[in-house]
C-alpha cells in the first residue's frame, strides 16, 4: 500500500521516510527556535492579562468620576481633573545616605497626602461651600484606587513592549510568571470601588471596631491628624484609646498620636497593644487571630518607626493582636468571619490588658487601618 | 439590599447590618442600607423599646456554605 502511494505519486521515497524527515524537521526548529516560540506564546498570554488590566483601570477611572460628580455633586465636570491626577507622580526621597531618611519620607507622604484631600475638596466644594468629609476621604480612597491601578498598567505595558521591542525571552518570561498575581492584585483594588462607593466597612477596619467598643460615650480629643483618643478605664488601668477618625475612610496617623501621648502628654504606659489586620498566608483560616509582639502596623514604615522609635526610648512593650485576611478581604466590605472575630479579639484585649499590667498602670491601646464605616 | 461580587466571582456577598440594644443585648440584622456605620443610633430595640446602636456591618456570601 505505501509502495504503492510512492508509486501513484510519483516521489522516489517512502511514508516512513517522510516521517523520518518530519520529525527530524520538528527537532531541528524547536531546538533552534524554542525560546522565539515561547516568546510569542509569553507575549500572547501578556497582551491578554494586558488588556485585563486595561479595562480594569478605565473602570475605576469612570467610577471615581462617577462618584464625585453623582454623590460628590461636583459643581464642574471632574474628567480632566481625574485624568490629571491618575498621572501624578511621589517622589522619594534620595537614599543612598539613608540616615534620618524617615522624616523626608514622613514630609513627603504628608505633602501628597494634603494635596490629594485638597484636590479632592476643591473639585467637590461648590464656590465658598464645605465639601461633606466622608465623601471627601471615599472621593480620595477612589482617586487613589484609579491611580494604582493606572500606575500598575502602565508598569505591565513598559515591560511587555520592552520586552517585544528587544526581543528578550527573559523579560517576557518573568512578566509572564509574574501576570496572575498581578491580575489578582488588580482585581482586588477593583473590587475595593464598590465597598469604597457604599461607605461599607472594610476587613481592614477590624482594629478600629474593636477600639470602638472602648471609646463609645467617652469624650474624644483630635490627637494627630484625622486621629482621635478617648480615655477610659479597664479593671483599675487607665486606657489611653486611639483609632483614626471614622465612619470617614482615613487610616490617620497612629504614630504621631502614640508620639504624642509618650512625649507631650507624659504618659508613661506599662504597654502598647496594637490590633490590625495581617494578611493571611494561603491555607491560613480569614478570621484566625494571631497574638505577638512589635508594631502591627502597615504602609510605608513611617508610622511604624515612629511607633518603635517612642517605645524603645521608654523602654515600653509592644503587643499585637492581628486578624488574618486576604488582600481582597482586607479592601473590600468586611466579611462576616472577620466582624465575627472582633468579640473574640475583644477577649484577648481584655486578656493581654490584664495579664501584662497591673491595677494603676496606663495603658495604649491602638486600632490600626482605615475606618470607613466605623465611628466612634 | 447591597450586593458584592464574592471572592470567587460566582457567588455574591450580601451586606447586612447588624443593630444591637446595649440595655437587653438583643441583636437584629438587617440589610445594609447606605449611610449605615457602626456606633451609628440604630431602631428602637423590638424587645425593651431602647435605642439600638449598630454594633457591625458585614457581608455574607449569598450561598449557603456547604
Amino acid at each position: 500500500m505505501f509502495m504503492l502511494t510512492s508509486e501513484v505519486l510519483q516521489v522516489p521515497f517512502d511514508i516512513s521516510t517522510l516521517t523520518a524527515l518530519f520529525w527530524v524537521g520538528f527537532i531541528l526548529i524547536t531546538f533552534f527556535y524554542q525560546t522565539r516560540l515561547q516568546s510569542y506564546l509569553a507575549l500572547n498570554d501578556i497582551s491578554r492579562g494586558l488588556n485585563k488590566l486595561g479595562v480594569m483601570k478605565d473602570k475605576a477611572r469612570k467610577e471615581a468620576i462617577d462618584y464625585l460628580v453623582t454623590v460628590g455633586k461636583a459643581p464642574n465636570d471632574p474628567t480632566q481633573r481625574v485624568d490629571q491626577f491618575l498621572d501624578y507622580v511621589t517622589i522619594m526621597p534620595v537614599d543612598t545616605d539613608p540616615s534620618g531618611i524617615m522624616p523626608k519620607i514622613d514630609h513627603v507622604v504628608t505633602t501628597n497626602n494634603e494635596r490629594v484631600r485638597a484636590e479632592v475638596g476643591a473639585l467637590l466644594s461648590s464656590q465658598g461651600g464645605q465639601a461633606n468629609p466622608v465623601t471627601v476621604s471615599i472621593g480620595e480612597n477612589l482617586l487613589e484606587v484609579a491611580t494604582s491601578l493606572n500606575q500598575i498598567h502602565k508598569i505591565v505595558r513598559h515591560f511587555y513592549l520592552l520586552g517585544k521591542k528587544t526581543n528578550s525571552y527573559f523579560t517576557l518570561i518573568q512578566l509572564q510568571m509574574l501576570m496572575p498575581m498581578i491580575i489578582q492584585e488588580a482585581d482586588a483594588l477593583l473590587n475595593a470601588v464598590d465597598s469604597f462607593k457604599m461607605g461599607q466597612p472594610v476587613g481592614d477596619g477590624i482594629g478600629p471596631v474593636v477600639v470602638s467598643r472602648y471609646m463609645q460615650g467617652k469624650e474624644k480629643r483630635v490627637i494627630a491628624k484625622d486621629t482621635v483618643m478617648a480615655i477610659t478605664e479597664y479593671k483599675g488601668r487607665k486606657l489611653y484609646v486611639l483609632k483614626a477618625d471614622g465612619p470617614m475612610a482615613y487610616v490617620g496617623q497612629p504614630g504621631v498620636a502614640i508620639k504624642k501621648v509618650i512625649e507631650e502628654m507624659g504618659v508613661k504606659p506599662s504597654a502598647i497593644v496594637m490590633i490590625d489586620a495581617a494578611l493571611k498566608l494561603e491555607g491560613e483560616k480569614t478570621g484566625e487571630i494571631a497574638e505577638g509582639v512589635g508594631a502591627a502596623i502597615g504602609g510605608i514604615g513611617v508610622e511604624k518607626f515612629q511607633i518603635e522609635d517612642a517605645a524603645t526610648t521608654e523602654k515600653v512593650p509592644l503587643y499585637a493582636i492581628l486578624v488574618k485576611q486576604r488582600i481582597l478581604e482586607a479592601i473590600t466590605v468586611m466579611r462576616k468571619e472577620i466582624a465575627e472575630a472582633a468579640d473574640k479579639v475583644t477577649q484577648v484585649l481584655n486578656r493581654v490588658i490584664e495579664e501584662k499590667t497591673k491595677e494603676g498602670d496606663d495603658v495604649l491601646v491602638a486600632g490600626i487601618g482605615n475606618t470607613l464605616g466605623v465611628a466612634q | 439590599m447591597s450586593q458584592v461580587p464574592g471572592t470567587d466571582k460566582k457567588t455574591k456577598l450580601l451586606v447586612y447590618t447588624i443593630e444591637e440594644c446595649p440595655a437587653c443585648g438583643q441583636k437584629t440584622k438587617r440589610a445594609f442600607a447606605v449611610g449605615d456605620y457602626v456606633t451609628k443610633d440604630g431602631a428602637k430595640c423590638t424587645k425593651c423599646s431602647n435605642q439600638t446602636q449598630i454594633s457591625l456591618v458585614y457581608a455574607e456570601s449569598s450561598k449557603p456554605s456547604r
